[in-house]
């Protein structure tokens, strides 16, 4: 048997299903007044899920493209700064966590540098004042600050 | 009978709601055209924000109302100009919107496009108010099997009518419902599915759900969109003549009024959107009118007719998703939730309770119809600019708008992570081949759907010869079954035809 995406994506969600249905199984109910309680539906359709997948495993799609090399490092590199974005957010507050997130970004889609930074202040700022003044919504100003002050 | 309508437009007009509808339209516009947005993902990163301002539940929804129809629009642009639709419902006015750009025609095509989407979303909304509060009297009538078997209905009709592969089209409606699983279930209190984690007890929010679905899994394809060598001559050709003559109109007439109906239709049915009924039109239209062989080369009505049918069918999603509850659409699926987020659950009792939203929202269709025709004849040339937005300007901003969308309704960074979790997974299930909408369908029907389920089944004491008892229903479980069987079967009784061609057309 051949190996394709959807092969294995069919393998992960049987898995899943199962998963779910062991769950369900599981369940304690302490008290139930209705003739169905919370397991059935959860079970019904792990057992759709399954047969689906099986489906699936049988007759794959074509693979698609999948990124590899250099765009796939770019995209780990995406996804860390959404994550560092994440954790610095309260942290830093959110003009100097923005005005490096975005900076970083925009490099990482083909902006120079100097256009890179220039945007990152111009939208930390922008938006800072566009979220507060304008939508009146309160943003993390960070814990250095409230140090200093 | 149109009370609601009177009283609807008494809300709409108010300066506020007039201001809202205005806005919405420009906003909507603005997102739809914006390279790689689209309509679904306009509406996911606004609407947190529309939700901050504190808006009454009418003037809010004229708002997303407002952004809905501007970002169908606004979605033409990238067609017509750079042969690249927005999204599914859009595939079909690229094959002759381009070429029509190509002659030089792009400023009237333009032009055209927004009165064809212009008659085809008048003649739906017309439909809309003679409809609805005739099909809110029947489905006052739906008990919990009803809905239950309308539900059963609109995802098969979604499996059949959505996206190219019916498998993967169920497994992500699967996906969706079981997303919507997880926390405590409201019959028992039992927790599903949330491994110990406090923040799953309520849920997966909405919120959090559709702007990492689209929005973060947007973030990540668009890095492989800028990395494709064709993406580089993107260059819009010149606009020519802005304004479309009269006579070019009168020409389509008949394209758009019978592609308007058609897109109504197909809309009214649940679980087929916009994209089905471009499709359906356009062949239609081709049949009828193509003589000379001039469709697909550049021909006014085969810009016309797309365009009319596939916003007829956005206005027509609105007749399940106000009278039933059941959203036409994806994108009616994202406007469901928002509804709920306000605790309005649309239903037949909404033309009865709360009329000041059914009207209203009618209502303002009406005037963002109005109000988008007279923003995108004459402003075209300046939303054509959007298109040449880079992406590192464009990501940025989706990242700080996600950002701070979620975290202004959760002030909660576990929220955040969610969203990225759930971004990252709505970006796998794209590259997989999967279309997202019935994602969202399962997610916003799977509670609904299981209420109903065991709410039947009460009434009848666990008896479930009552999922199929009345006319209704049974009827209904036919209409299931029979899309999902015709497709397979009509080719197979008909072997003379060509079969690729009449799957489509029946």
């Amino acid at each position: 048997m051949k190996i394709a995406a959807d092969r294995l994506l069919g393998f992960a969600l049987i898995g899943l299903a199962a998963f779910v249905a062991v769950q369900a199984i599981n369940l304690e109910v302490p008290f139930n007044y209705e003739p169905v309680g919370p397991r059935a539906f959860p079970l019904g359709l792990a057992i759709l899920l399954a047969a689906l997948s099986l489906a699936l495993v049988f007759k794959p799609g074509p693979d698609g493209h999948w990124p590899h090399g250099a765009l796939a490092l770019k995209l780990l590199l995406v996804l860390g700064l959404l994550l560092v974005y994440t954790m610095l957010f309260t942290r830093l507050g959110f003009i100097p966590t923005t005005f490096m997130v975005v900076a970083a970004l925009a490099w990482l889609f083909d902006a120079t540098w100097g256009k890179a930074l220039i945007a990152g202040a111009l939208m930390a700022v922008g938006s800072f004042v566009l979220f507060t003044e304008a939508l009146g919504i309160a943003l993390p100003t960070g814990y250095w600050l409230s140090a200093i002050t | 009978m149109f009370d609601f309508l009177i009283q609807g437009f008494g809300v709409a007009l108010s300066p506020l709601n007039l201001g809202l509808a205005f806005l919405g339209a420009l906003l909507g516009t603005l997102f739809g055209a914006l390279p790689g947005i689209g309509p679904i993902n306009g509406i996911a990163i606004l609407m947190p924000l529309a939700y901050t301002l504190g808006l009454p539940a009418e003037s809010a929804l004229i708002l997303l109302a407002g952004i809905y129809t501007g970002a169908e629009y606004g979605g033409r642009m990238s067609s017509i100009l750079l042969n690249v639709p927005g999204d599914a419902g859009a595939v079909m006015t690229t094959l002759d919107g381009y070429p029509l750009a190509k002659k030089g025609l792009a400023g009237p095509a333009l032009g055209l496009s927004a009165v064809s989407s212009f008659v085809g979303a008048t003649i739906a909304i017309i439909g809309l108010t003679l409809f609805a509060p005739l099909l809110a009297k029947v489905a006052v009538m739906f008990g919990p099997a009803e809905f239950f078997a309308l539900m059963v209905f609109a995802f098969s009709s979604m499996a059949v009518m959505m996206g190219k592969d019916p498998i993967k089209t169920g497994i992500g409606a699967v996906l969706g419902v079981l997303i919507a699983m997880v926390g405590v279930d409201s019959g028992t209190g039992v927790l599903r599915y949330t491994f110990g984690m406090a923040e799953l007890y309520d849920g997966i929010d909405f919120v959090v759900m559709i702007i990492g679905l689209f929005a973060i899994s947007e973030i990540l394809l668009m890095l492989e969109h800028a990395n494709r060598p064709d993406s580089e001559n993107e260059e819009i050709p010149p606009l020519g003549r802005v304004f479309v003559t009269l006579k070019e109109v009168l020409y389509c007439k008949g394209a758009m009024l019978r592609s308007g109906l058609i897109g109504f239709i197909i809309g009214v049915l649940p679980g087929t959107g916009a994209s089905v009924a471009g499709a359906v039109s356009y062949t239609t239209e081709k049949r009828l009118s193509d003589k000379d062989g001039t469709f697909g080369h550049g021909d006014m009505r085969g810009l016309a007719a797309p365009e009319s049918a596939n916003n007829a069918a956005a206005a027509g999603s609105f007749v399940p998703m106000l009278t039933l509850g059941i959203p036409g659409s994806g994108t009616t699926a994202v406007l469901l939730g928002a509804l709920m987020l306000y605790n309005i659950t649309p239903g037949p009792m909404m033309f009865t309770e709360r009329p000041e939203v059914a009207g209203g929202l009618i209502a303002s269709l009406y005037i963002g119809n109005v109000v988008l025709l007279a923003l995108n004849l004459p402003l075209a040339g300046v939303f054509a600019k959007v298109l040449t937005v880079p992406r590192w300007v464009l990501v940025p901003a989706i990242a700080i708008l996600a950002f701070v969308g979620v975290y202004q309704l959760h002030s909660d960074l576990m929220a955040i992570y969610l969203m990225l979790i759930i971004g990252v997974f709505g970006y796998l299930l794209r590259k997989l081949g999967f279309s997202l909408a019935p994602v969202i369908l399962g997610y916003v029907l799977g509670g609904l759907m299981e209420q109903n389920l065991r709410r039947a089944l009460s009434i009848s004491g666990g008896d479930v010869d009552i999922l199929w008892q009345s006319g209704i229903s049974l009827g209904l479980w036919i209409a299931a079954a029979a899309l999902l069987v015709l497709p397979w079967l009509v080719p197979k009784l008909l072997p003379d035809n060509k079969p690729q061609e009449n799957v489509e057309d029946d």
